[in-house]
């Protein structure tokens, strides 16, 4: 199996860097082919290349004109006959059109059912955004629009205002791809890669807890000892008595630590024969991992996020918001002891992760009565939801300085 | 009534609009004559109208392709009765949209290109295809934050594979200005009044007769070309010349100047011959104007020759 990842952007945006990055932290363990149509002001340079073990492919073509089509698929088509990758990185023309390049490899892909689609990850240097939406019309928007992710280069260059225009600018336009607004050195390589699979999804989730009353179980990893890390140490096996090994938190989006918890090998120590975290609800795209077969399977009572939990959005209404705001503490327990007061509708329960004036993380959580705000690592942008029934949209916005 | 008009190119982020702002302050340059400029680009920059030398200016910005139209642009010209246009062109635009529209009373009297030295050798790498569509039409191309520039030499390059004619200056930061001096030698013998080409110098001196017709006034040139017969070069004549590359397959075109030949009908289409003609400067529709016209002495079949494409360099 050959999953094949695609890096746009404009020249200069941070492609190769990010690339880099997320060879040395995402891409561990893999067999890489990096395929370049652009000559970078970085190379990738070889002896890190060597080091890493990866193949690298330069397309000879410098010039927008020379057709994609014909090299670039038998160069694709070649390359993994020649070397059975299971990855293959693509770094585009910074002036092609990603669309483009997604046909391009699709067209591969249909021809071979051991290729897969993977990322359309589109860097963009947070600095340019309105100069080249405006002038670059073309292929630039094509390479917003069509991204799964938009990962904002020098975002701690530039003020709160412009990086706020810009990433409206970017939601106008794609309102569906995770945007990453956080300097990439607080990133872990595999926060940028799994953004993809996690956009918001904490409604559902929350509204889902919310349901059935088993909320218990979700959030206490982190918020105990706020250390960020997650602690395998709790014996969820134990306590439901069903043998497997749950992780109803998903993958860091509650816990919020940013790292990859799967690297142990689930089907070894669940023994269920089942080999749990395949791609992370890749399939479904709803970005959670579903465990379905727990909840038939183990009768343990506690929610483990198979495809139901969508049914909750009939009974509250949520409001998810994506934020660039740097917050102190004490705003935030402001915000939050005033949705205590019934003003705002009846709020069950309310969470965020967002950047503090300090730049330290912190994380939140709101249910009636109860309000816990700490310090917690980095995600790939700030994101609050508020769930309920009666919500004051408005007044909730204003309350959390969003829009 | 002819307007004048002044090109700017380049691409976005290069400094055409400070390079703008500064000739519009210059009041040798802009002695009072009513100004049409019109903005292909929206940069970071803006123009200060008011620092003007002069207050006889009208800005109008064009927000998309879409807009460049000649009916758009006689319009604009006629509201604002200008003299004179400036215009700031869009550097992903291509020069023959620009040539398409523009009102047959106009008429481009200078196309200045600027660069940012930092960014100038990555987007040749890139994008040379777009740099060099600019190249062609400039006849100066100005380098900024030319500190940044590591070699010279590639830019020179890239420069004359589109035109021998634009000259490169390099701006550094303290303002101070150094021009490319790097010599361009013509690989044939242009003192006598014959020359010969060798089989791969067709190009070059297709693009220097070009830009420089008059240097070959009243010589004498032989060169292996093939034959294009076109009711477009006119009665009596053929064109011999050669497909030539620019930058990239793609861009393969047929170059080549009139030749007068009383026996042309004898000439097979796409076949190689061996030309030896006078060299005039004549009007010529398919030049749009004055160019060299051949005359030909003597014409003979030809061996094709081991590269069927030639280059501009």
């Amino acid at each position: 199996m050959t999953i094949i990842d695609i890096f746009s952007g404009f020249l200069g945006a941070g492609k190769t860097t990010l690339i880099r990055k997320l060879i040395a932290q995402a891409y561990q363990g893999e067999k890489l082919v990096l395929i370049e149509n652009e000559f970078g002001e970085i190379g990738i340079d070889g002896g890190f290349l060597k080091e890493a073990g990866i193949q690298i492919t330069e397309m000879n073509s410098g010039c927008i004109c020379c057709s994609l089509v014909g090299n670039f698929q038998q160069a694709l088509t070649d390359v993994i006959e020649k070397y059975a990758p299971t990855r293959v990185l693509i770094e585009p023309s910074g002036v092609g059109k990603l669309s483009d390049v997604i046909a391009a490899v699709q067209a591969v892909a249909d021809k071979n059912p051991d290729i897969q689609m993977g990322g359309f990850i589109t860097v963009a240097d947070a600095n340019k955004v309105k100069m080249y939406t405006k002038n670059f019309g073309e292929f630039y928007n094509d390479q917003i629009q069509n991204a799964q992710v938009i990962v904002l280069s020098r975002t701690g260059e530039i003020s709160q205002e412009k990086l706020e225009t810009a990433l409206e600018l970017l939601r106008n336009q794609n309102a569906e791809a995770a945007i990453i607004t956080t300097p990439w050195e607080q990133l872990d390589g595999q926060q940028i890669l799994e953004a993809v699979k996690r956009q918001e999804h904490w409604a559902q989730e929350m509204a889902a807890e919310a349901t059935c009353g088993h909320h218990h179980h979700h959030h206490d990893h982190s918020e105990e000892c706020g250390c960020g890390h997650h602690h395998h140490d709790h014996n969820h096996g134990e306590e439901c008595g069903c043998g497997h090994h749950h992780h109803d938190h998903d993958h860091g989006e509650e816990c919020g630590c940013g790292h990859h918890h799967h690297d142990h090998d689930h089907g070894e120590k669940c023994g269920c024969g089942h080999h749990h975290h395949d791609h992370h609800g890749e399939k479904c795209g709803c970005g959670h991992h579903h465990h379905d077969h727990h909840g038939e399977k183990c009768g343990c009572g506690h929610h483990h996020h198979d495809h139901d939990h969508h049914h909750a959005d009939e009974v509250f209404s949520s409001i998810g918001r994506e934020t660039v705001r740097k917050y102190t503490p004490a705003e935030l327990e402001f915000a939050l002891q005033s949705l205590d007061s019934g003003e705002f509708g009846a709020v069950l329960r309310a969470k965020g992760i967002v950047q503090g004036q300090d730049g330290q993380w912190l994380h939140f959580d709101y249910v009636p009565g109860e309000i816990n705000v700490r310090t917690g690592s980095a995600d790939v942008t700030g994101r609050l939801c508020v769930i309920g029934s009666g919500l004051a949209e408005d007044a909730i916005c204003n309350l959390f300085h969003v829009k | 009534m002819t307007i004048p008009v002044y090109l700017f190119v380049g691409m976005l982020e290069s400094g055409k609009t400070s390079f703008i702002q500064e000739t519009m302050e210059d009041p040798k340059f802009d002695s009072g004559e009513k100004t049409l400029l019109l903005l292909c680009e929206e940069g970071e920059e803006e123009l200060e109208p008011e620092k003007f030398a002069s207050a006889g200016s009208v800005v109008v910005t064009l927000d998309s392709k879409e807009q460049l139209t000649t009916e758009n642009l006689v319009r604009w010209q006629q509201e604002t009765g200008a003299e004179r246009v400036l215009i700031e062109y869009n550097g992903m635009w291509l020069m023959e949209e620009l040539a398409a529209v523009l009102p047959p009373d106009w008429t481009i009297y200078q196309c200045i290109m600027t660069a940012d030295g930092t960014t100038l050798e990555n987007y040749l790498s890139n994008m040379r295809q777009l740099l060099l569509d600019k190249f062609a039409v400039s006849e100066l191309l100005v380098v900024n934050r030319a500190e940044k520039v590591t070699d010279r030499m590639e830019i020179h390059k890239a420069v004359r594979q589109a035109s021998r004619r634009c000259d490169i200056a390099y701006e550094y930061a303290d303002g101070s200005v150094e021009y490319d001096d790097i010599p361009d030698e013509l690989p044939f013998d242009v003192s006598g009044q014959q020359i010969t080409l060798e089989d791969d110098q067709f190009g070059i001196w297709y693009l220097d007769a070009s830009e420089n017709p008059a240097k070959y006034k009243g010589k004498t040139i032989s060169f292996k070309a093939q034959v294009c017969q076109t009711d477009r070069a006119g009665k009596g004549c053929f064109v011999p010349g050669r497909f030539a590359m620019t930058c990239c397959v793609d861009d393969i075109t047929f170059v080549g100047f009139v030749c007068k030949y009383d026996q042309y009908k004898t000439l097979e289409q796409r076949s190689w011959i061996w030309v030896k003609a006078k060299i005039n400067l004549k009007y010529h529709p398919l030049y749009r104007g004055e160019g060299p016209v051949l005359t030909a002495l003597e014409i003979s079949p030809a061996e094709a020759p081991a590269e069927d494409v030639v280059y501009f360099s």
